[in-house]
């Protein structure tokens, strides 16, 4: 049985047997290569589940949305999702005994645009398979094949978790489990930029920002309730959008989210205006690692945030 | 329609000469994203795009306006106001993004509420068109009257044929530009014109998105309230303001003082953004539109429903920015075909 049949079973029997009232998941999207998020609130409704190389999107996101609901919720999660599951739990944010986790080991995530453009328009998907290297990708317009090096999302390449790192059922087959030497190479290679050229380099990409603030919103761990950047008052910053304050946004989001960001590149991938904001994020997953020896947050249940705990230990080159 | 013929050769020509007499706004690409700037020249112009990914709504409604400064003076308050503004041409925009400052236009340009600095904008800046050569996945101005070769709102249209542009005049405005520049602007093109209609033609039959509007505002006339608000869009709806940011034809905006200290300040107008729950918070805490569910719905209703009401238009052109944009995909397309769909089923 495939991996979508299963899901649709699992979610079928946690729905019929009352386990959850919703299970949150991936549904066929408005384009071919597109999936969005599905809430399914009854067994009739499992079929509208999917799964594939067009499920980019985080849903963990969605779990604090239903922490005070009455009844339970599932969510389908990748291996990175996972890590925000696991965060949001060392947080507090929400129980344990409220969520299902259904995890899949996800083989990477296509960028939905750069395969719209090489499929034909108005194409309908028929189905997809992972072929290791590449992704084959069926058509009722004709069979497409993509290759991951170039039409993955940039932090599929470089997967730490491909399998759920939390589940409470899991889908598909588990898939060996890599490592990167070069996870860091993009951000190594600014890092050897002189402190005029590291400052003009982020100059010339926070002055795109439009304030969307869809980087903070699809964020599965800015789980502030009134974020300091929609306060009125005081009001930290205007609506106005500067380099100034576009710069007080992006360095005050990467610094509050230090420790705890999961690196899921969801960020990065919403940003209208493409700036690479994941690198910020992995300047400081880097620094953490080399500093305090720290995994990636929620890559293992219990990690303490290393930013909100204390060892005698730590390096205080600063002071 | 009285028309001209640009060479291909000519248009660095054309397009320098324009920042030098004018203030010149045109497509450039910045990393991989394509939007308007003024520029100026020739060299940093960016035609191989399809659609930008920001609209040339600013040329007229800027992110980002300071309507004047202030100084308080101790028994009196000083307003200084900015420049009036500068003769502009506004090069390079797509039809659908043209349409969407006809949208505007009746916002800012109603004999109630006059809007100084956008109708300086307008006055003194040229628009000229460029059509499309190639119709996206997620374009569907067909379904508003547009269309990827159509010049309403355009003074001057460019439609590349070749190694030329036929240039079509659609205002005084426009000819007088075209004019003033005849070494470049030659005229002829009656062969031309049958080319940009068949080039029209083909482009028409490309669009793979069906949207059907009937039955949708009448739906919406009389049904506030609807179940299918409560459905997956406001859930999945993450509340950030990307699809009204890159929407052209979205013009809200927030007004607030930015004191720079000693009394002085500034009167700003910047973007605002009906889907951040800050929109509508009021003095005294009351929010009209509390959940996702309102805002989601009012993003909706703008588009398909008050801006008809308001300027007999609709508050849409097809641009596909919301739809290729959103982080989620919540898809205006679909909304319209479910609408569609529960009218005729009520």
């Amino acid at each position: 049985m495939d991996v979508i049949q299963q899901l649709r079973e699992q979610a079928k029997k946690l729905l019929e047997e009352k386990k959850v009232d919703l299970v949150i998941g991936f549904g066929q999207g408005t384009e071919l290569a597109r999936t969005t998020p599905v809430f399914i609130d009854s067994p009739e409704g499992v079929s509208a589940l999917t799964w594939g190389p067009f499920c980019a999107n985080n849903l963990a996101k969605y779990l604090t949305d239903y922490k005070n609901a009455e009844g339970n919720v599932a969510v389908v999660v990748k291996g990175c999702d996972a890590r925000s599951v696991i965060r949001l739990l060392d947080d507090n944010q929400i129980s344990r005994d409220k969520v299902v986790v259904i995890g899949v080991p996800c083989p990477g995530q296509l960028e939905w645009q750069k395969v719209a453009a090489e499929v034909k328009p108005g194409a309908s998907l028929k189905e997809t398979a992972d072929n290791g290297e590449s992704f084959s990708v069926k058509t009722d317009a004709g069979d497409y094949s993509f290759n991951k090096k170039d039409y993955m999302l940039h932090r599929c390449l470089v997967c730490e978790n491909p399998n759920p790192v939390i589940a409470d059922i899991t889908i598909g087959k588990e898939l060996p489990v890599k490592t990167y030497e070069e996870r860091f190479a993009e951000v190594s290679e600014l890092e050897q930029k002189s402190t005029e050229d590291k400052s003009a380099y982020w100059d010339k990409q926070f002055s795109r920002c439009l304030r969307c603030y869809a980087c903070r919103n699809v964020c599965s761990v800015c789980t502030c309730q009134i974020c300091v950047f929609d306060q009125m008052l005081p009001m930290w910053v205007s609506k106005r959008t500067n380099l100034s304050e576009n710069t007080m946004f992006h360095i005050t989001r990467a610094f509050h989210v230090a420790g705890r960001c999961v690196d899921c590149g969801e960020c990065d991938r919403v940003c209208p205006m493409d700036i690479p904001l994941r690198k910020l994020n992995q300047k400081i997953h880097k620094d953490l690692g080399d500093l305090f020896d720290s995994p990636t947050p929620g890559s293992k249940p219990g990690i303490p945030s290393a930013l909100g705990e204390f060892s005698p230990g730590d390096p205080e080159e600063f002071m | 329609m009285e028309a001209r013929v640009v060479n291909k050769g000519q248009l660095p020509e054309l397009l320098d000469k324009l920042a030098k007499d004018y203030d010149l706004i045109a497509p450039v690409q910045e990393e991989t994203v394509v939007l308007f700037r003024k520029i100026s020249g020739a060299k940093d112009v960016f035609l191989e795009y399809t659609n930008s990914d920001i609209s040339p709504k600013g040329c007229f409604l800027p992110q980002n306006e300071k309507t004047f400064n202030y100084t308080y003076t101790g028994d009196s308050i000083e307003i200084k106001k900015p420049e009036g503004a500068q003769k502009t041409v506004l090069f390079g925009a797509r039809p659908c993004d043209i349409k969407a400052i006809t949208t505007l236009d009746p916002v800012f340009e109603g004999e109630k509420f006059g809007d100084e600095y956008y109708s300086g904008k307008r006055e003194n800046t040229v628009i000229i068109g460029l059509s499309c050569t190639k119709v996206l996945s997620t374009c569907f101005c067909y379904a508003f009257e547009g269309g990827p070769c159509d010049g309403t709102g355009s003074d001057l249209l460019f439609t590349e044929i070749g190694d030329k542009y036929y240039v079509e005049v659609y205002t005084d405005k426009g000819k007088a530009l075209a004019d003033a520049y005849s070494q470049i602007f030659s005229k002829g093109g009656e062969q031309l014109a049958k080319d940009k209609e068949e080039l029209a033609k083909k482009l028409a039959g490309e669009f793979v998105r069906k949207v059907d509007l009937t039955g949708v505002k009448e739906l919406l006339d009389n049904n506030f309230e609807l179940p299918y608000w409560n459905g997956d869009d406001q859930k999945k709806c993450l509340g950030c303001g990307t699809c009204t940011y890159v929407c052209p034809t979205c013009h809200c905006f927030d007004i607030f003082d930015y004191p720079t200290g000693d009394f002085t300040g500034a009167r700003l107008r910047c973007w605002d953004s009906c889907m951040y729950p800050e929109y509508t918070l009021m003095a005294g805490g009351h929010n009209p539109r509390p959940t996702r569910k309102e805002r989601v719905r009012n993003r909706f209703m703008h588009k398909l429903k008050y801006h008809l009401d308001r300027y007999n238009m609709v508050g849409c052109v097809g641009c596909g920015r919301c739809v290729r944009k959103c982080p989620v995909n919540i898809d205006i397309t679909k909304i319209i075909n479910d609408l569609k769909e529960v009218a005729q089923n009520a």
